[in-house]
Order: C-alpha cells, then sequence, then structure tokens
C-alpha cells in the first residue's frame, strides 16, 4: 500500500522538471555468453517523415525502448531487482535470444566533460539462462 | 465552454490517449491481462457509459499498472494520463459542484505548471540560455529516433535558437490564460511543440496525454478570467 502510495504521488503531485539537466544517457548492450557485445535494438540510421507520423499512434518498439532506458536507470541508482528481471525478460525476446543460451548485457554511460564525450560501463549482469 | 462540456471533452480525449497507449502494450503477450480491459473501459468511456464508474475503474487498472511496471511506463505521459484520470474522476464523484470544479481546476493549473516549471528551470541553467543542452539531447541522449538527427547537434543556431523558442513558450505560457485568443495560439503553438517531440524523440504518448488536459483549462479561463 505504502508502496503504490509512493509511485502514485509524484503523479498527482508532478515536479514537470524535463530535462532540467542532460543526464548520462544509458546504452544497452547484450551478447551471448563468451560472445562478442551487440547493441540491443540499434536505432536506424534515418527514419522516413512518414514514418514518424505513423509512429504518432503507433509506437510499441520505441516506447519499450524508453522504458528499457528507465529500467537502465533505475538498475545503476537503485540496484533494483525489478529491474533487473525486465531487463533480461525483455532483452531475450528483443534479440532472440535461444532457449538454454546463456545471456548476458551490460550498461555503458554516455556523458559530455567539457568537449568530450565520454562513454563509462557501469554494470554488467551476470548471465542467466533464457527459458524455454 | 461549460464544466460538462469540458468533462465531456476530457472523457473523450483520454479514452483516445488510453487505448493508443494500450493499443501499444497489447503487442507483449505478458501485458494484456492489464491492457485489455483498460482497452474495454476506455471504449466504454469513449462512448459515455457510465463514465463515472468507468472513470474510477480505469484509476484501479493504473495503480495496478504503475505496479506492474514498479512506476511509470513512459515517464511523464504516464504522469499526466494518471493526473488527468484521477481529477476526471474526482470532478465526477456526487459532490457539490463546488468540489468538482476543484478537481478540474487543478488539472488545468497543472497543466499551465507543467509548461511554466519546465521553462524555469531551463531558463535557469546556463547551458540551456547558451543552446549546449539542446545539443546535448541530439548528441548523446537516448531521445532521437534516428542516427542522422544527432547531426543537428552541430546546427549551433539552430539548437540556440530553438532553445530559446521553447523556454519562451515554456515560460510566457501563463500569461496566455489572461485571454482566449491567446490561450488558443499557446495551445496550439504547445500542440506543435508536442508533434514536433514525437517526430524527433519519438515521445509520442506526451502527445495525446497532454492534448486530453486542454479541455480543463479552456474551461478554466472561460469560468474565471
Amino acid at each position: 500500500m505504502l508502496r503504490t502510495l509512493s509511485l502514485l504521488l509524484p503523479a498527482l503531485i508532478p515536479s514537470w522538471r524535463f530535462f532540467k539537466t542532460v543526464a548520462p544517457s544509458p546504452r544497452l548492450w547484450w551478447r551471448l555468453e563468451g560472445g562478442d557485445w551487440a547493441p540491443v535494438r540499434p536505432r536506424p540510421e534515418r527514419v522516413a517523415f512518414a514514418t514518424m507520423l505513423r509512429r504518432l499512434v503507433w509506437n510499441p518498439d520505441w516506447n519499450e525502448d524508453l522504458y528499457l532506458v528507465t529500467l537502465s536507470e533505475r538498475l545503476v541508482e537503485t540496484g533494483s531487482a525489478h529491474s533487473l528481471h525486465e531487463l533480461n525478460t525483455r532483452i531475450a525476446r528483443i534479440t532472440g535470444a535461444p532457449p538454454g543460451a546463456r545471456l548476458q548485457f551490460r550498461l555503458t554511460f554516455v556523458t559530455r566533460s567539457g568537449a568530450t564525450i565520454l562513454t563509462e560501463e557501469l554494470y554488467r549482469s551476470d548471465p542467466v539462462e533464457v527459458p524455454g | 465552454m461549460s464544466f460538462d462540456l469540458a468533462l465531456r471533452l476530457t472523457e473523450i480525449l483520454l479514452a483516445l490517449a488510453l487505448l493508443q497507449h494500450s493499443a501499444e502494450h497489447m503487442t507483449r503477450p505478458e501485458d494484456r491481462r492489464l491492457f485489455a480491459p483498460r482497452i474495454a473501459l476506455a471504449l466504454l468511456m469513449l462512448a459515455g457509459i457510465a463514465t463515472a464508474w468507468v472513470t474510477w475503474a480505469l484509476w484501479g487498472i493504473g495503480l495496478l499498472i504503475l505496479r506492474r511496471f514498479d512506476g511509470p511506463y513512459n515517464g511523464g505521459s504516464d504522469k499526466m494520463t494518471l493526473l488527468v484520470l484521477t481529477c476526471l474522476a474526482c470532478a465526477h464523484l456526487p459532490l457539490d459542484i463546488y468540489w468538482r470544479e476543484l478537481a478540474l481546476a487543478y488539472l488545468a493549473v497543472q497543466l499551465a505548471l507543467s509548461y511554466f516549471v519546465s521553462g524555469w528551470i531551463k531558463v535557469i541553467n546556463p547551458d540551456w540560455r547558451s543552446g549546449i543542452a539542446l545539443s546535448d539531447v541530439f548528441r548523446f541522449s537516448a531521445y532521437p529516433v534516428s542516427v542522422r538527427l544527432r547531426r543537428i547537434a552541430d546546427w549551433r543556431g539552430a539548437t540556440f535558437a530553438a532553445s530559446w523558442a521553447v523556454m519562451g513558450l515554456e515560460l510566457a505560457f501563463p500569461l496566455a490564460v489572461l485571454h482566449p485568443l491567446a490561450l488558443a495560439v499557446a495551445l496550439l503553438a504547445c500542440a506543435v511543440f508536442h508533434l514536433s517531440n514525437a517526430c524527433f524523440f519519438g515521445l509520442n504518448r506526451f502527445v495525446w496525454a497532454w492534448f486530453s488536459a486542454f479541455p480543463a483549462l479552456l474551461w478554466l479561463q472561460a469560468r474565471v478570467v
């Protein structure tokens, strides 16, 4: 009950502090144990304007990507078990990792320091077996 | 705009927002148990059937969704959707009209604050005033929908002008409440702003969530000013 209330209150009394600062931005990578790292759902080189318009009403994959960003931030900030479970489950589905394989992911964060763009790994998961 | 009309318009726009959000979740089998009933209830709300009960049922599902994702699935848009739903539910309570109007007025005030506060926290940040922050959004944030859009980070004149256009709109928004025509123009400009965010950053859910709060402010403006 208290947990629900703590989740509800920011919606009823919002802070509306969008983009107060441009925070370090997570990138999500995956591999099957021992393999090469690859980005989870890499973004396209370009998106046609017609596609942008269509996505006004239908954009499930992108919105899931934004949820993955939120989960990544929660995992690094609080070590949330919920976020870890969600990331493992969703990455397995998105990448089509075969059942029984051992899946691992890592989080790198991109930020700017002066004129330099920095990338730092802040989390690497233990490999987990993809359920059948 | 009358209170009843504002309420009905809010219901229609919110129902459309909920349908849009929920339909996207139906592609994930594990989410269907929560979002299929939400779609059914949103259709009832759209049709204007038993809207008081339907709104409270949708509010209950909103809480379950918060628990399911351990917070908002889609940040600000989920928060705004839940805020609209809560205010609408309170406006349907069998109370004196004063309290029902207060619920819708709270939504209107929060809508105005959503722009003003967002503009204020930007304008006090030197990186936003110089355009660097918006360049950073394009350069390395998770939001640009394509690799090519990241090149906009190097268009310093454009990011500087766009930063001030956004901050100017957000900070001046409360003043628009003083005149019906100014409010109409401001809401139109905000609609363009949300549509741009949807195109550049894929924030499509924000469009429908924020649109659903517009009638409350149009009503409050007519009621008070």
